[in-house]
């Protein structure tokens, strides 16, 4: 122990004690610690020293390794926040702009959709209307008799129309 | 012994993961740490696994240094890894005595244990008559060379305490001691 420490000591025991009996008890500590000066503890062996040096060099290197992985680990997540953010950016983005590039076909044409009048403005149902009225015509025909006992022809003609408005269904 | 600029060149390699500075601390306090085991454990096979740890250890909380005593800091370490072997050897103690249910047999494996460690020398035998606390105060007065007011710190207890057990324990030692 050097002279400014050992006033150190002797000013905090003075705080305690009065001051022959704080140098008694500086005094104390002093010969207490040249005991253990004089009777050192064994020193630690060179083996022992290079293994803890190899043992440190191994825990740098994992260490190291550990800090990389986080590293990559971070990367990889921040990448992945991108990528996701981008992806519903983008729908959002095209939805929102109406520009959406798919293209819809409307089944029924427009003059259609906007007639009062389907059964007239539409000629395919008009043509259908006219047949059908065509084939009631036939049939009532049929029924009363008018036909003079020809009955086999006029259901020829039956059978030719309805596979006539059954090609036109088709198309 | 490192001291000022030339210590804290080495530490800050140490926080820059440099093999080299750890390779210095080491050879700087592996004389007084296992020092400091010795006198606590009294043998040398744990003191040689407890400075081991140490090492590793300072390694891995190099990190958490944020200036101030570095010795201070590194005792603090090896004051906590003493009290964890402690608890480690209270609990293998606690194991033993359930699996033995006679009591000469517990006498006999302490007593070999005893024989075992290596109190070879008379102050290691005359220091094993303070109690623990003391015992560990003086040890960690002599070796980390810390001041009483760092200690006492550390040990979180008035400074006057610190120094009246210090000044007990050594008296008490000189008494044993025999000058």
């Amino acid at each position: 122990m050097n002279g400014p420490e050992k006033e150190y000591l002797k000013e905090l025991f003075e705080r305690f004690v009065g001051t022959e009996q704080a140098d008694e008890a500086v005094e104390d500590i002093l010969r207490g610690e040249q005991i253990l000066r004089d009777n050192p503890a064994p020193e630690p062996g060179k083996e022992l020293i290079d293994s803890i040096k190899s043992q440190v060099t191994w825990s740098l290197l994992r260490r190291r390794e550990h800090i990389r992985r986080m590293r990559y680990e971070a990367v990889a997540a921040v990448a992945a926040a991108v990528i996701l953010l981008v992806t519903i950016w983008t729908g959002l983005f095209e939805r929102d702009g109406g520009k959406s590039k798919r293209m819809y076909a409307s089944m029924v044409p427009r003059a259609i959709w906007d007639s009062d009048d389907i059964a007239s403005d539409d000629p395919h149902i008009a043509s259908l209307t006219a047949e059908v009225e065509q084939i009631e015509n036939e049939l009532l025909t049929l029924q009363e008799g008018e036909t003079g006992g020809n009955g086999e022809r006029a259901v020829s003609e039956l059978e030719m129309e309805l596979a006539v408005i059954n090609s036109d269904l088709l198309l | 012994m490192a001291k000022g600029d030339d210590l804290a060149r080495i530490v800050n390699g140490c926080k820059n993961s440099d093999a080299e500075c750890f390779s210095q601390i080491v050879d700087i306090y592996s004389s007084r740490c296992y020092g400091y085991f010795y006198r606590l454990t009294c043998n040398t096979d744990i003191s040689d696994e407890l400075l081991s740890e140490l090492f590793v250890k300072l390694v891995k909380k190099i990190g958490s240094y944020k200036g101030g005593s570095f010795d201070g800091w590194l005792f603090k370490i090896a004051n906590n890894i003493f009290h964890d072997y402690l608890r480690a050897k209270q609990r293998r103690k606690k194991m033993m005595e359930v699996l033995m249910t006679r009591r000469e047999d517990i006498e006999e494996v302490l007593e070999s244990k005893r024989s075992e460690g290596e109190v070879s020398d008379r102050l290691q035998v005359k220091l094993a008559r303070l109690d623990a606390d003391t015992r560990e105060l003086i040890m960690l007065r002599f070796y980390s060379q810390l001041s009483l007011k760092e200690i006492a710190h550390m040990r979180s207890e008035p400074i006057g305490t610190t120094l009246s057990k210090l000044h007990r324990g050594l008296k008490r030692l000189r008494e044993l001691i025999g000058c």
